[in-house]
């Protein structure tokens, strides 16, 4: 099977052709030929890892080698697959969740006239995506990276007759590029150094070559592609706006996959980040501050989809603190565990708008509970997890990160990620209140989604349950955390000040505090949560607004950009136009003499070619 | 002992001086048609006189391909002055003006 991995990305590739061939003919065929493709790619994933698992410890790497891809003069880069215990985690999640995601899709999508075209981007989606974490060098990484930005477009861009959906399209596309574009120059500089893009050349070879200054270099470049990819700070401002997107797209490319790509990239070029100490410390900086920055701005969001959003920004960020700290079984564990909670809590959002008719403002929902009990199971468990209530696999996610800034030393980061983790608590816990509990304030009767679209919640939510229990019970000896040391190193052993079972009691005694207060809070009636924008209209534009970022950055791109543009326009019209116009003007008046050459005799023509010819030959003659 | 060469090109340059007036002073088609066969010969004429002249056979085979050339163009040239002539009954080149400026 370890050869014949290059049959699970093909699978979703030849559901988007069909897809996109025969869309309209194959109708709602197309999407159980989407999702059993998919379906198909988890079970020859889990029949890779099988065989994988069967390898000793050490020798669990294979690279399928499937052919040439450029070869010119020392450069040349193979289409290569590798799979390794990182590379198969992530196979893993794509086409698992992925799977399930599709599943759900079948009925949410049910009515649209573009049903195949849809199934078959994400089909493409699916493709790119286990390009970009199964390519064994940059460069294949870097075309599913890019493939992946292109379908997050298309996606976001589905329905292109909402003018928010296309430009919401546009700017993560173009936010996303900005990263892209470092990222590329980050290859080349690794191409210029090391010789080789292949991941076993540069880690290997390359890693012993690099300097430190050479190396940070790298390192932040790849980060910048990360950050955009993965909508950290200062490239976060698409997402949000990305929940344009049908609601399984915001769940599998704007949370469970795409995003966390930015993750998986810093993990897989672990050696590059470590050479250079800087971008390490650069990454738990980011990762830090946006997670607390997207959890501030998660609370002041009122669109139930752009709360998740922010939750998703904030959670990610997590993982990049984990990998900054080089806890990177710990981000891989988050990465993994978050993919079935909030695919799951983005699901069930889905539940909310189908039942509510594309209501999204939670000041007009609550209550929701009564009409909607499964649902409200299922985002509870999500909830939950999020918030880091044991036993959820959120808990065991969160709180080894939590624990870990602590047990390595780091006791401000610690304080910092604690007040993340009860920030990530009460962001995620209000939304649950707002929507599922309290009074009701829509009038509109919801109606449970059916069946179909209950199946693959019921699933996330099983897993959501029992993953963390499974792969991460512990930092170091965690299932996940065990498979992945061959390939990013065991976790470091450290001592806090404060006991193992302290960390744990502090970080699961903040989790129920933010629970409560947010109860207490949102659900309980006792508070009036609705007048607080009236009595604190500074807090709450910042918050609504996440700090006015997106008006910031309007100011610094937009307006020069406009002005800019306003004087090329004065440049065009007067300057280009102009010297075309007054041309043509000349020629018109010029034109205005031509003509009476044209006598019509045939004699005058014969009359002027003679004296031509002869002039031409007395100039020739004299000159000679 | 051969003839001059001064003499064909004198021939020459005669028959192509009446072609190049013809051209110029009549009016019929047909007959500035066949004023432009006598320039085209005059130019063969030469072609030929210096080709012997320089014992090199390029300008005896460059007049045959001119005259395959000419041929030709009698062809075209006559149907054009035809299908002028059925569609206005006359062949003179002084009714035919539209390009006027």
């Amino acid at each position: 099977m370890l050869d014949l991995v290059w049959l699970i990305p093909l699978l979703p590739l030849v559901g988007a052709a069909a897809g996109l061939l025969l869309g309209r003919r194959l109708g709602k065929a197309a999407g159980w030929l989407a999702t059993g493709l998919v379906g198909l790619g988890f079970v020859l994933a889990v029949a890779t890892l099988l065989d994988l698992l069967g390898l000793p410890a050490d020798q669990r790497v294979h690279v399928a080698d499937l052919f040439d891809w450029i070869s010119v003069g020392t450069f040349s880069v193979d289409v290569a697959l590798r799979v390794d215990p990182l590379s198969i985690t992530m196979t893993l999640v794509v086409t698992g969740v992925g799977a399930l995601i599709h599943l759900y899709a079948i009925g949410y999508m049910d009515r649209d006239p573009r049903f195949g075209t849809f199934f078959a981007y994400l089909n493409l989606f699916v493709f790119f995506m286990l390009m970009l974490v199964l390519a064994d060098n940059y460069l294949l990484l870097y075309v599913g990276w890019e493939g992946v930005g292109l379908c997050s477009y298309l996606l976001i861009g589905f329905w292109f007759e909402r003018p928010s959906a296309s430009s919401a399209a546009k700017k993560a596309f173009v936010t996303t590029r900005i990263g892209d574009a470092a990222m590329l120059l980050g290859i080349v500089l690794i191409w210029l150094h090391v010789g080789s893009l292949d991941f076993g050349a540069v880690f290997g070879r390359g890693a012993s070559e690099l300097t430190e200054g050479t190396a940070t270099a790298i390192a932040l470049l790849l980060l910048a592609g990360a950050i955009g990819k993965s909508a950290q700070l200062p490239l976060h401002v698409w997402l949000p706006d990305a929940m344009e997107g049908p609601t399984p797209v915001s769940a599998l490319i704007h949370a469970a996959t795409m995003v966390t790509a930015g993750v998986y990239l810093v993990v897989r070029s672990h050696v590059l980040f470590e050479l250079s100490g800087t971008a390490l410390t650069v990454v738990l900086v980011v990762g830090l501050v946006s997670a607390l920055y997207a959890a501030l701005a998660s609370i002041g969001q009122f669109d139930l989809k752009r709360a998740l959003a922010y939750s998703t920004m904030s959670q990610i960020g997590f993982m990049f603190f984990a990998t900054g700290m080089r806890f990177y079984t710990g981000a891989m564990l988050l990465l993994v565990c978050h993919a079935f909670y909030k695919a799951l809590l983005f699901l069930t959002a889905g539940n909310v708008l189908h039942g509510l008719h594309d209501e999204t403002d939670m000041r007009r929902m609550g209550g929701l509970r009564a009409d909607m009990p499964l649902s409200a199971a299922w985002f509870t468990i999500g909830a939950l997890s999020l918030a880091g209530i044991p036993p959820l696999a959120g808990f065991f996610a969160k709180d080894q990160i939590v624990g870990f800034a602590a047990t390595s030393g780091r006791e401000v980061a610690w304080v910092l990620a604690s007040l993340g983790a009860f920030l990530s608590a009460l962001y995620i816990a209000r939304p649950l209140f707002l929507t599922f509990f309290g009074r009701r304030r829509g009038e509109e009767h919801a109606h449970e989604a059916p069946a179909p679209m209950q199946a693959p919640l019921a699933v996330l939510a099983f897993l959501t349950v029992v993953g963390g229990l499974i792969l991460g019970l512990t930092a170091e000896g965690g299932r996940l955390a065990r498979f992945l040391e061959p390939v990013v190193g065991a976790v470091e052993d450290g001592e806090a000040a404060l006991s193992d079972a302290a960390l744990i009691s502090i970080s699961i005694v903040l989790a129920v505090a933010a629970v409560a207060v947010a109860f207490w809070v949102w659900a309980s009636g006792r508070v009036d949560w609705e007048a607080f924008p009236q009595r604190q209209p500074e807090l709450a534009g910042w918050l609504a607004n996440a700090f006015y970022l997106n008006t910031l950055y309007a100011w610094l791109v937009q307006v020069p950009g406009k002005a800019f543009g306003r004087a090329l326009t004065v440049v065009d019209d007067r300057v280009i136009d102009g010297v075309v116009n007054e041309f043509a003007e000349d020629v018109v008046e010029a034109s205005g003499v031509a003509p009476r050459i044209q006598r019509g005799y045939v004699r005058s023509y014969a009359l002027a070619f003679l004296l031509g010819a002869v002039a031409l030959l007395l100039f020739l003659g004299l000159r000679a | 002992m051969s003839t001059p060469i001064a003499y064909f090109v004198a021939v020459s340059a005669m028959l192509f001086a009446i072609g190049t007036v013809g051209v110029l002073i009549r009016k019929n088609a047909l007959v500035i048609f066949m004023s432009v066969e006598l320039q085209l010969n005059a130019v063969n004429l030469t072609l030929v006189a210096f080709s012997r002249m320089h014992g090199n056979l390029s300008g005896q085979v460059l007049a045959f391909f001119s005259m395959v050339v000419a041929a030709a163009e009698v062809v075209v040239g006559l149907a054009i002055i035809v299908t002028v002539y059925r569609r206005r009954r006359s062949a003179s080149v002084d009714d035919l003006t539209v390009l006027r400026g």
